[in-house]
């Protein structure tokens, strides 16, 4: 049954390589306006997830309905999806303006506004001091800002990412992780966040879907995954790993309050 | 969109396939059994292989032991100036293979400068002259491949043998000797080939001493044997094809690491000083023959009178020098512009569209790298022969870019590859166009290696000797082929003039094509 909160239905999914099965029968909805993120070991089948709901590969079998209709062949860029890669894919050759600007231009629907639409988002994402700097001089941190600054100029319901901050510092991340979620408090846009990263998941989503080898364990919120995980995999990769880094950092700062 | 471009792929692997496989099943069908056992007890192709062999095998050997040595002083020796040092030991490959063979007989031959200088008394005209000349010819090749593999070494193994303890010959014995083992024979190869297929400098030094590629060129330009021609360059197809088969094998772990850690490499008086003095050397060996095609350009006639002249200059302009030269000019600009446009479309094709059918490109693609230009040129007269573009310049700037294809196709290749493979990803969301994605994006970010392609079609459409040699006919012939014709009749300052000229307009277009 299908609940009016919504935006995207995925029904029956499947997915293989030759003779691979990647993904096994996948179901799962997202709400409007929701940070869900999509947890798993490396190889699970997650990026296929991403890549199949973008529109850059299709399914052997299944459904994504978006807003009710069905989008599992629509092309990927009349789906109203946007995507951050984990390397970002900015045009190396142009500015971090022109990156903005550039599919703004080649589109009649926003080429009039173009240039206000980039100047906006450059103050949003505190970029506007690094406006006429190719991507080689800006930081890893500016580098994703530009990332997602060109990805809500064409402005989207959903938006993806694809391990965006495995490649940055902890600061850096920790900040970013901070400015994600007040953009998607600002811009009311959908989430969907890949990562292997436990910590991650739990500081930033409503909701974390669980995947190992092509199959969701479990799709929950933080503290039913905590209190109620569905299986021993789930208690394995998410609750206990989570305690091991919570046990040593509780150590650390208790051994630096007993000094 | 997927399925059109993977027929685009069949199309483009169909076309190499017809351009480089058809000529030559064409050559190999003029192949008859008589001839061939004729051809095979002969005694002059018997000497002639054993020539080719040997003496091919000594100059492969000296080149890469001098080569590698050059490689070996610019990238483990603190010395200075290695700009300078690459750039004059690349030079010689600007110029045809021909040229070295007569720079040597200018400056070493019976009357040649060094020899009246210093009352040298060298049997130049034979094997020793083929050796000195191949080793000229194919020492900056030599080099470079060498530099290119000592460059990206990663110097960590060697920091930690240093830690243990290793000292230096077993450092050598068991870290370098394995890292060069796959491209040493891939260099190997490729040098021997490349020697063992070249007319040039056995044409004009040889003297009686006759190698297969000159055995071909005379029985084809001289007798019109072209099945004794063919049983030739289907001979000369044997180390070419094993050499490229090889190469295929090796490149397959060649860049199993792309994180290297660079060489901190501290003073040794011993090893500069040795690097100086075998870099400085090899530089006046490089230089004096360029040195004396200028200065032999310009005398009288040398020994006897040295005043200045610019009668070469004139004499090449009554023989229609200015024509062959414009011939060149078409030729080179036009390979260097359908050439470069094609390799890019081709290498974009196989680098960037991942379907089933994209190695076949690849492989259709590089198949010229297995063909020796006398080789080529011989099969395209057979296969052309009576058609519309025969005769024509259209025909050697087809058979030119098929003969050079495969080195910008591989440049071009191997950049795209390094290219964010997810930009076409981003293109597609964002609503951008493949073809604006590519005017706008990639071919800005790949313009360094589209300006390398364009000068390597250009230089080497410049000076080949090899596959225009059986094509080009007195309204069509390019300048290069100018020095056989002088070589020939024994103007050797209307040699050194073309070939200064080359030179020239090669070093000309390649500074300023890559000044930046």
């Amino acid at each position: 049954m299908n609940d009016s909160q919504d935006i995207l239905e995925i029904k029956n999914l499947f997915y293989s390589v030759e003779q691979k099965q990647i993904l096994n029968d996948i179901n799962f909805t997202v709400q409007n306006g929701e940070f869900l993120s999509i947890l798993g070991p490396s190889g699970c089948g997650k990026t296929t997830i991403l890549r199949l709901l973008i529109g850059l590969l299709q399914p052997d079998s299944g459904q994504i309905i978006k807003n009710g209709q069905d989008i599992t062949f629509t092309h990927p860029s009349k789906r109203g999806m946007g995507i951050v890669f984990q390397n970002y894919a900015l045009f190396e050759n142009m500015t971090a303006f022109e990156n903005i600007e550039y599919a703004l231009k080649l589109n009649p629907k926003f080429k009039a506004r173009s240039k206000d639409i980039v100047n906006e988002l450059l103050i949003q994402m505190n970029l506007m001091e690094h406006a006429d700097k190719k991507p080689v001089n800006l930081s890893g941190g500016q580098q994703q800002r530009v990332a997602i600054a060109r990805t809500l100029a064409i402005n989207p319901d959903i938006i993806l990412f694809d391990e965006p901050m495995s490649a940055l510092d902890v600061e850096t991340r920790l900040v970013l992780r901070k400015e994600l979620k007040d953009l998607q408090h600002k811009y009311k846009n959908t989430m969907i966040y890949i990562t292997h990263d436990q910590e991650e998941a739990f500081a930033m989503s409503d909701r974390i879907m669980v995947m190992s080898e092509g199959k969701i364990h479990q799709i929950d919120t933080p503290e039913n995954l905590i209190t109620h995980p569905a299986d021993d995999y789930v208690k394995q990769f998410v609750v206990h790993n989570l305690r091991v880094k919570m046990d040593s950092l509780l150590k650390h700062l208790g051994g630096m309050y007993e000094k | 969109m997927k399925s059109k471009l993977n027929w685009i792929q069949v199309v483009l692997g169909c076309f190499f396939l017809f351009a480089v496989i058809g000529p030559l099943l064409t050559m190999f069908l003029t192949i008859d059994i008589p001839h061939l056992t004729a051809i095979f007890s002969n005694k002059a192709f018997k000497a002639a292989t054993y020539n080719s062999v040997v003496y091919s095998g000594i100059s492969a050997v000296l080149s890469i032991v001098l080569g590698g040595t050059a490689a070996w002083c610019l990238t483990r020796s603190r010395v200075k100036f290695k700009s300078f040092f690459i750039l004059i030991l690349t030079i010689p490959m600007l110029i045809p293979s021909i040229s070295h063979g007569t720079g040597l007989v200018i400056l070493l031959g019976a009357n040649g400068i060094l020899t009246n200088l210093l009352g040298l008394k060298l049997p130049l005209y034979g094997g020793l002259g083929i050796i000195l000349g191949s080793i000229m010819y194919s020492l900056p090749v030599a080099f470079l491949m060498f530099y290119d593999i000592l460059k990206y070494e990663d110097a960590l193994p060697y920091d930690m043998a240093e830690i243990l303890g290793v000292n230096k010959l077993r450092q050598f014995k068991d870290l370098t000797l394995p890292y060069l083992y796959k491209p040493l024979i891939s260099i190997i190869f490729a040098i021997f080939t490349l020697i063992v297929t070249d007319y040039g400098v056995p044409l004009t030094i040889g003297g009686h001493v006759k190698t297969l590629p000159v055995m071909m060129y005379e029985d084809v330009i001289g007798l019109l044997d072209f099945v004794k021609g063919s049983v030739i360059g289907t001979f000369l197809l044997l180390p070419a094809v094993v050499a490229f088969v090889i190469d295929l094998l090796n490149k397959g772990n060649a860049n199993a690491s792309y994180v290297r850690t660079p060489f901190r490499l501290n003073k040794s008086f011993a090893r500069e000083c040795f690097s100086y003095l075998y870099l400085g050397l090899i530089t006046i060996i490089v230089l004096l023959p360029l040195v004396t095609f200028a200065f032999l350009s310009f005398v009288k006639k040398y020994p006897m009178d040295l005043s200045f002249t610019t009668y070469h200059i004139h004499r090449l302009i009554e023989m229609e020098g200015l024509v062959y030269l414009g011939n060149s000019f078409i030729i080179a600009i036009s390979v260097a512009v359908i050439g470069t446009l094609g390799a890019f479309v081709t290498a974009y094709l196989s680098a960037r569209i991942q379907t089933k059918t994209s190695y076949f490109l690849h492989l259709m693609t590089i198949t010229s790298l297995a063909i020796p230009g006398l080789v080529l040129g011989l099969s395209y007269v057979l296969f052309f022969n009576g058609t519309l573009i025969y005769g024509t310049l259209a025909m050697l700037i087809l058979v030119n870019i098929v003969h050079f294809f495969a080195s910008p196709y591989l440049i071009m290749y191997n950049t795209l590859n390094k290219v964010n493979r997810n930009l076409e990803d981003i293109g597609m969301i964002l609503g951008i166009s493949r073809f604006n994605l590519i005017t706008h994006v990639i071919i800005p970010q790949v313009a360094p290696s589209l300006k390398e392609m364009a000068v390597y079609l250009f230089v080497n459409s410049m000076m080949t000797i090899s596959a225009v040699s059986f094509l080009s006919n007195v309204a069509t012939k390019p300048i290069a082929l100018m020095i056989t014709q002088f070589e020939a009749i024994m103007m050797l300052e209307c040699t050194a003039v073309v070939s200064l000229i080359i030179l020239g307009v090669n070093i000309v277009v390649r500074t300023i094509a890559l000044r930046n």
